[in-house]
């Protein structure tokens, strides 16, 4: 088994936890063991277990919706991302998400919230039939129980940095609490937990960006400091580098980040991900579920003062205590004893410069609730996916209800011992965020071109929908290895085609290809529907525009109309791309 | 019913989040307190701010507002 390097540096921990900090973090798991016991109670029906009763707000199922993809990988990986590639990295929670977030909320939820599908496979069963679903379910079930290892790794590797913790007892007792709270509860248990995360996280991690700011004197003297430290302004500006590969640090250009992430890869993610559609498909009524996304894009746009300001503030003020020189942070394979630390340590490193005992504890519990929250994510869809999608399609279809809530509790545990397996496996990872971006690419850019020509487009046939994705996910992985594997020369000219310039770095090499994945995904799909015979427009009612009458919301004002509001946050979106251009 | 946690339930997802984040402002002030007042302010950057007292009575005002506004009353349990 490989470790990453950091473990076989870090001789010494940053810092240990004071009394005060551990009553904190022991209050946490306290409250939310708690919660998964006493919500047992009301999750007896698979419809209760698996999607909450289908009786949550807007506000809570758009919390929920955020919180979920607010995991320990979120908060370290992109405050590591943003120390190394600048302010570049907030690409990610604004174009990458905002535009595909109302987007969902808006024109896609409708059709997934009036077909009153279970899942996302499940859509694509009533839409394309088996063969499209049980691709979509298998690939989603792979994908989600990878993206729980890594966040696992992810919350043992703050662990053992900060308070010198051993992995092996960070990662089974992290993974125990979830799945004791998520098989008790489901899906209820988990965005009750998921909105109190999120409140956590802010209330754990919003210190570091403020008592940053002041420490540098503002946001002005803080570019500016940048600016020397790292030789260029180019750290701090959103899309005036983006011109060519090589005026920014990413090694992208603006192709990449507009059509790339912009249009594919967080399209993809935020509208057909199942571990964040599950939580808007758990609201109460059509203007809930409508709502959800559009208020989860609202907390979204605020979350990189938590995750991207870290980032940048290392850059700006990260100095050793004892020789006032700045500390330089490396990748993780460069880490050895002149650089010790690495990217994805930038947050525990600023939280503890900042916070003492007490907070250190409430930011550590920020950190551990992060984790809990991607972790329960993903654990809740799989245990979902794999009870409908897979156990319920294809090995026992006509058992009773509560067989199938039995299956999703147990499937919820062997789901976490799988998680835990893998955690061990992506601990050998040189970047735990380029590991999820090719994640990313492999599954979600080809469904997403199935599910929105299923939604938009009746022409579109069953065998053009499974072929499509077949082919999207098969030519992400066949450009995957093709970049990934052979000589030094060779990965430079496949990533120079894949990315067309040789000035590409690897996250635009992701962003290109999830963009090639989902264009032969929707270039088979068209033409294989072309050559193969309709379904009768009788039988899309509900899945397909053109063919659905969408009912109507029952929004009885303006401030009642989700579309209204979706017009409010993509206004604050395009001025912020404007104050940080 | 009580918002979030299920028919015939109490408690609401709203009350939960009042009562843990006032847990942490009743255990944040009077540490903040006892390093400010007392002298045993930790050695961090911008310590000269008292971070843990102010951030700890702000925590402690929200918990403590939302704990009151969600708190279960009689008869909660019965509403649909």
């Amino acid at each position: 088994m490989h470790f990453a390097a950091p473990y076989l540096l870090a001789t010494t921990q940053l810092t240990r936890l004071s009394p005060v900090d551990l009553i904190i973090l022991l209050l946490y798991f306290a409250v939310v063991l708690f919660i998964g016991f006493y919500v047992k109670g009301s999750t007896n029906t698979s419809e209760e277990f698996f999607l909450a009763g289908r009786e949550m707000t807007a506000w809570i199922a758009g919390l929920s919706f955020v919180s979920a993809n607010l995991g320990s990988l979120e908060l370290m990986g992109w405050a590591g991302s943003a120390y190394q590639y600048g302010i570049l990295a907030t690409h990610w929670y604004w174009i990458g998400a905002i535009p595909a977030m109302l987007f969902l909320g808006i024109v896609m939820m409708p059709f997934y919230y009036i077909s009153k599908t279970h899942s996302v496979p499940g859509y694509l069963q009533l839409r394309f039939g088996e063969g499209a679903r049980g691709l979509a379910a298998i690939s989603f079930g792979f994908m989600t129980i990878l993206m729980s290892g890594v966040n696992m790794y992810a919350m043992a590797l703050v662990m053992k940095v900060i308070l010198g913790w051993d992995i092996n007892f960070s990662i089974w007792v992290g993974a125990a609490t979830v799945a004791i709270y998520v098989m008790l509860g489901g899906l209820r248990s988990a965005i009750i937990n998921e909105v109190l995360q999120f409140v956590l996280i802010w209330a754990g991690a919003a210190l570091i960006p403020i008592l940053g700011l002041i420490e540098a004197g503002g946001w002005t003297k803080l570019k500016a400091q940048i600016a020397v430290n790292v030789g260029n302004t180019n750290y701090t500006h959103l899309w005036s580098t983006l011109g060519h590969f090589k005026d920014n640090p990413m090694g992208i250009n603006w192709v990449g980040i507009v059509f790339g992430l912009g249009c594919i890869i967080s399209f993809g993610y935020w509208t057909t991900d199942f571990l964040v559609v599950q939580r808007v498909l758990s609201a109460h009524n059509l203007r809930a579920a409508k709502m959800a996304p559009v208020l989860g894009a609202a907390f979204k746009m605020a979350v990189p003062l938590i995750v991207i300001v870290p980032g940048l503030l290392a850059l700006g003020v990260l100095r050793d205590p004892h020789t006032h020189q700045l500390i330089h942070l490396v990748g993780e394979n460069q880490v050895d004893a002149a650089h010790p630390y690495s990217y994805n340590e930038v947050l525990p490193l600023m939280l503890i410069r900042y916070c003492g005992p007490g907070l250190l504890g409430l930011g550590i519990t920020a950190l551990v609730a992060g984790f809990m929250s991607g972790m329960a994510g993903n654990v809740s869809a799989f245990s979902t996916v794999w009870t409908y999608d897979i156990y319920g399609a294809y090995l026992n279809k006509r058992a009773p209800d509560k067989h199938y809530v039995l299956m999703g509790r147990w499937s919820t545990v062997v789901g976490m011992l799988v998680s835990i397996g893998t955690a061990y496996l992506v601990m050998n990872a040189a970047s735990i965020m380029d590991y999820v971006q090719a994640l990313f690419s492999f599954f979600i850019a080809p469904l997403f071109g199935t599910v929105i020509l299923g939604m938009l487009w009746k022409r579109a046939t069953n065998w053009g929908g499974f072929l499509g994705l077949l082919a999207g996910t098969a030519s992400s992985i066949g450009m995957w290895v093709y970049t990934n594997f052979g000589t030094e020369a060779h990965k430079a000219d496949a990533l120079a085609r894949i990315a067309l310039s040789r000035d590409a770095q690897p996250m635009a090499n992701d962003m290109f290809r999830a963009l090639w994945s989902w264009l032969i995904c929707v270039g088979v799909t068209v033409i294989v529907s072309l050559v193969t015979k309709p379904r009768p427009e009788s039988e899309l009612n509900g899945l397909v525009y053109g063919a659905t009458v969408i009912p109507d919301d029952g929004a009885t004002s303006l401030w009642q109309k989700p579309i209204f509001w979706a017009g409010v946050v993509f206004a604050v979106f395009v001025i912020l791309q404007i104050i940080f251009f | 019913m009580a918002e979030g946690t299920g028919l015939g339930e109490a408690l609401s997802i709203w009350f939960f989040v009042g009562i843990m984040t006032l847990a942490y402002g009743v255990v944040l002030l009077p540490y903040g307190a006892y390093e400010w007042f007392g002298g045993h302010e930790a050695n961090t950057v911008l310590n000269n701010l008292h971070p843990t007292f102010w951030w700890g009575l702000l925590i402690f005002l929200f918990g403590l507002f939302y704990t009151l506004k969600y708190r279960p009353r009689p008869g909660d349990e019965k509403k649909v």
